[in-house]
Parts: structure tokens; C-alpha cells; sequence
């Protein structure tokens, strides 16, 4: 197997320009911008919290979509022939906050310091917080989010996570909420544990955003899929998850997003019974800045101008920090773009 | 020279639309390589399969079309004169008239980066391997091993003759 060519653009290092790049967060917009940096002769650092580049892509997606192989490789063939600095396990923060993965950082680096001593700032920092639903009962035991879930899967599979942390799924009941990717991955990896995998959905399966393809896959392996509910609470007994009680819903008049909304239907109450329930209803920007250093929208996601540049000269931001969650292809070609502006920035011409 | 294949391995790509950014990219906004997507939202990347009988080379009325002696299907924009037979005979709707070159344009297999000793930047960026380049044999044990390893149990296998049958003809088995 060959890494994934993030320098696809040149064959081998070019003369240097003596600029360096700071680069935070190593998932794909930043091992891309990485790639296109260096093929324009800069100095390229990249910073993680994690202890291995890679991101979501290394971390959270199944192994059956994306090899862990092809992504190491990749990363390695940045730093081996490009000269590629790494800084795992270092958190970039100005502010505090609390993050997903953060147990894994042993550094903290101020993001005002990074533009001090770099020549041009990237932020790549993805989406690393789970979005809350707030409902009775979603806070009790066995309520998992879907990243702690796949990234513990597949954290114990590359060894950072002691096994013991990945519940045991065998023979148990687990009910996902939403139908995005995110939601199904959670039930294809909760199926390959043995569980019973059960799909929640408050839309009809033409509206449910990993679409038909995805979902009818799980079908055939025994994930049951449940439309047209929405949850009203979670019930437990001594402190853990018991059952979820549903309300039954009708669409409605389309949304912002184009897609029918739906309505509850007052009265449908029914209950079903989970030893686990995963809220894979959206992730949410995990800049690294809290407070004004840089600006940010009321979602979290940093504000940057055509060029990709943030509200601090200098810096720059690509990826679902910018964009929200997206697909790969589209963190990468935001990821390319920013490394774009970077360069003009750097030699003067815009 | 031997015959090089940029094989699209549909049972392995996920459908993140990094082929298309790429190339995108590289051709200053007109991706020969672009996402479909279907009813069911599979999105499927659709490029020039550089069929081993191509219909767009035996069609085109000024030997515009011609293949390179890496394998791939190319087009001399001198000669093009924009007739669009080749389009019309296309299985997968492949060539499109640019506005900007005033000739058909299509996958070449990225002939300007081969030049360069460089490889096509679809195969080389696909996260999941699901787009192969190189020779018929290379390209085949590339894929097989792709499969073997982390293919889901609920995807069909092709038998070997399959996959150098897909493979070889530029057509798609799904």
C-alpha cells in the first residue's frame, strides 16, 4: 500500500524560501496545505493534540473506508522527504477549553505565540465537540457520543486506548440518533461488536443525509431503522440508560435546508428498550481560541475571508473549523486553497 | 512502453469527493473526473475509462483521439473541431466542450504531470486507495490486496477473472 501523496503537486523538495508555516491541527486540510506549502519550498510545522498525524481520518473513520496505513504513510512521507515537522500531543489553545481527546496532549501552545514565531499561521483543527440535544435523561450512564464511541473503537485498535474504554457491545441493545455519516459509521462499527443496532430518524430515509445507499447496507446487516421519530427523553434506572421514549412525527413544510421539517405528533409516545444511546446528531468547530483573539460565528466555526485568512493577519483557517462538518474531499480542497493564499500572503502578492 | 490503467475500484471508494477537488485543482476549475449522485445519494466519481476499444477514438472524423503510448485516451486540440461525435458515442458522457480551450477536453490521465515524472493526482490523493494507476498486473494486486483487507463482509467479491475483465476494459462491474 502508498501513502496518500499530500505533496501531489511536485516530485521532490524545492529550493527553500526561508518562510515557516505553523500549521495546527494534522487532518486532511492541514496535511494537504502542508503538502502544497512544501512543494512551494516553505518550512512547514504542523502541531496536533493527538499523538499521531492523521485526524478524523486516522482516528474516528472506520478502517473500512479509509486504511490507517494509507494515512500514516502519508504523514510520514511529508516529514521523511520534506522535512515536515510534527509537534504531537501538543494543544494549541488561546483560552481554555475542554475538548473531546484531550487527555492525549502533554503541551499547551498559545496560538498568539505560534504567530510570533511563525512567518504564516493555519488553523485545521476540525470538528472535535459532539452537539448536545438537551433532552430529560441525557446525561445518565451509557449515553455515548458518537466520536467518544468510534475514536475509542478505533483508538483501542491503534493501541492509545486501553481496551477496557470500548463498552462491550455483544449481544446489547444500542439506539443511534440521526442519520449522517457520523451516525452511520457509529451503527456499522456497533454491528461489527455484536450489538443490536437500532437507527432513530425524525425525517423519512430520501431526506436522511448518508442517504438511501448507506442505510439500506446497515438494513442488511440487521440494523433495524426507525423514521418519522423524534426523541422526548430518556428514561434510566439507577442512573443508567433504560429505554428512550419517542414521539412520532409528520413532515412538514420544507426548512431552511430545503428538507421537510418534521413536526411531532402530540400524543405518539412510545418507548424502546437500550442498554446504550449514541447522539450522533452533528459535530460542532473546535477552534482554538475561546474568547476574542480571533473572530468566530455564533456556531463556533471561524470567520475567514476569500483569502482564508482570520480576523488576525497572518493567520489563516481551512477545514470543518471553517466550514462545519463536511467530507473529506472538501476539508482537502479548502485545505489547498488556504495553502494558495498562504504562499501569495507570503511572497507579497495579495 | 508498457500500458498503464487508472482503475476506479467502486466497492472501495467512499465517496468523499477528493478526486474531483484534486483534479478540480489541477485544471484550473474543470475537473475531468466529477461526482454523480444518485437517487439513493451514493456518489460515484465518473472518469474516462481510456476503454481498451474506445468508441470516441473510432468516431472522431479528424483522428483527434488518439491514445498515448501510456495507455491513455487523449485529444490534440489542434485537430478537434468540435463536432462532439464523441461525446455522443461516449458510455459514460465523458468528453465536454471547453469554453476555454474552444475543443473538447477529457481525462488524459494527467499528460502534463506524466511529463513530469509525476503520477495522476486522483490516484495519488484518494484516501481510501479506491483509484489505482500503473500497470494492468501492479494495478490488479493493488486492488486485490485493497479488497482483502478492508472490505466489509456485505460487498460482493468478484472472482479474479471479474476484476481483470473490469479492469482491462475500462468498464464497471457494481
Amino acid at each position: 500500500m502508498r501513502g496518500i501523496k499530500f505533496s501531489f503537486l511536485c516530485k521532490e523538495k524545492p529550493p527553500q524560501t526561508g518562510k515557516r508555516v505553523a500549521i495546527v491541527g494534522a487532518g486532511p486540510a492541514g496535511l494537504t496545505a502542508a503538502g502544497y506549502l512544501v512543494c512551494k519550498g516553505h518550512d512547514v510545522d504542523i502541531y496536533d493534540k493527538m499523538p499521531e498525524p492523521g485526524g478524523l481520518m486516522l482516528f474516528v473513520i472506520p478502517e473500512f473506508r479509509i486504511p490507517v496505513e494509507r494515512v500514516r504513510l502519508g504523514a510520514k512521507e511529508l516529514e521523511e522527504e520534506f522535512e515536515v515537522t510534527y509537534y504531537p500531543k501538543t494543544k494549541v489553545m488561546e483560552g481554555e477549553r475542554e475538548d473531546e481527546g484531550d487527555e492525549f496532549y502533554e503541551r499547551a501552545v498559545r496560538l498568539s505565540e505560534l504567530r510570533e514565531n511563525y512567518d504564516a499561521v493555519l488553523i485545521a483543527t476540525g470538528i472535535w465537540n459532539v452537539r448536545r440535544i438537551g433532552i430529560p435523561g441525557d446525561d445518565l450512564e451509557g449515553i455515548l457520543s458518537p466520536l467518544e464511541l468510534l475514536f475509542w473503537i478505533k483508538g483501542a485498535e491503534l493501541g492509545y486506548v486501553p481496551k477496557e474504554k470500548v463498552p462491550d457491545l455483544k449481544g446489547k441493545r444500542v439506539g443511534i440518533i440521526g442519520a449522517g455519516l457520523t451516525a452511520v459509521d457509529a451503527a456499522f462499527e456497533c454491528n461489527r461488536l455484536g450489538a443490536e443496532v437500532e437507527i432513530f430518524y425524525r425525517r423519512t430515509i430520501r431526506e436522511a443525509p448518508a442517504g438511501a445507499y448507506e442505510i439500506n447496507i446497515l438494513r442488511n446487516r440487521g440494523v433495524k431503522w426507525f423514521e418519522l421519530v423524534t426523541p422526548k427523553r430518556v428514561i434510566g434506572e439507577n442512573g443508567r440508560v433504560k429505554a428512550i421514549e419517542l414521539l412520532r412525527t409528520r413532515l412538514g413544510e420544507p426548512d431552511e435546508t430545503g428538507r421537510r421539517r418534521p413536526i411531532p405528533i402530540e400524543g405518539s409516545e412510545f418507548q424502546v428498550e437500550l442498554d446504550y444511546l449514541v447522539f450522533a446528531i452533528g459535530m460542532v468547530s473546535t477552534p482554538p481560541v475561546n474568547g476574542s483573539y480571533i473572530a468566530t460565528d455564533k456556531r463556533g466555526r471561524i470567520v475567514v475571508d476569500s483569502r482564508h485568512m482570520t480576523s488576525v493577519e497572518g493567520i489563516f483557517a481551512a477545514g470543518d473549523v471553517v466550514n462545519g462538518p463536511t467530507k473529506v474531499g472538501r476539508a482537502i480542497k479548502d485545505g489547498l486553497y488556504a495553502a494558495v493564499s498562504i504562499d501569495r500572503w507570503l511572497r507579497g502578492e495579495s | 512502453m508498457e500500458r498503464k490503467y487508472l482503475y476506479l475500484d467502486y466497492l472501495t471508494c467512499i465517496g468523499c469527493e477528493t478526486c474531483e477537488t484534486v483534479c478540480d485543482f489541477i485544471h484550473d476549475g474543470s475537473p475531468h473526473i466529477r461526482i454523480y449522485v444518485t437517487e439513493n445519494k451514493q456518489y460515484l466519481p465518473i472518469n474516462c475509462k481510456h476503454c481498451d476499444d474506445a468508441p470516441c477514438v473510432r468516431v472522431c472524423p479528424t483522428n483527434a483521439i488518439y491514445r498515448d503510448e501510456d495507455g491513455a485516451v487523449r485529444i490534440a486540440e489542434n485537430r478537434c473541431i468540435g463536432c462532439l461525435a464523441c461525446l455522443q458515442v461516449c458510455p459514460y458522457g465523458v468528453p465536454f466542450y471547453s469554453l476555454k480551450v474552444r475543443a473538447i477536453t477529457k481525462c488524459d490521465m494527467c499528460a502534463d504531470r506524466r511529463e513530469e515524472g509525476l503520477e495522476p493526482a486522483c490516484a495519488l490523493m484518494c484516501p481510501a486507495e479506491a483509484i489505482q494507476y500503473g500497470p494492468l498486473e501492479m494495478v490488479l494486486e493493488l486492488v486485490n490486496e485493497r479488497r482483502a483487507k478492508n472490505i466489509p463482509e456485505h460487498q460482493r467479491e468478484l472472482s479474479d477473472e471479474e476484476l481483470r475483465e473490469s479492469v482491462s476494459s475500462g468498464y464497471v462491474l457494481l
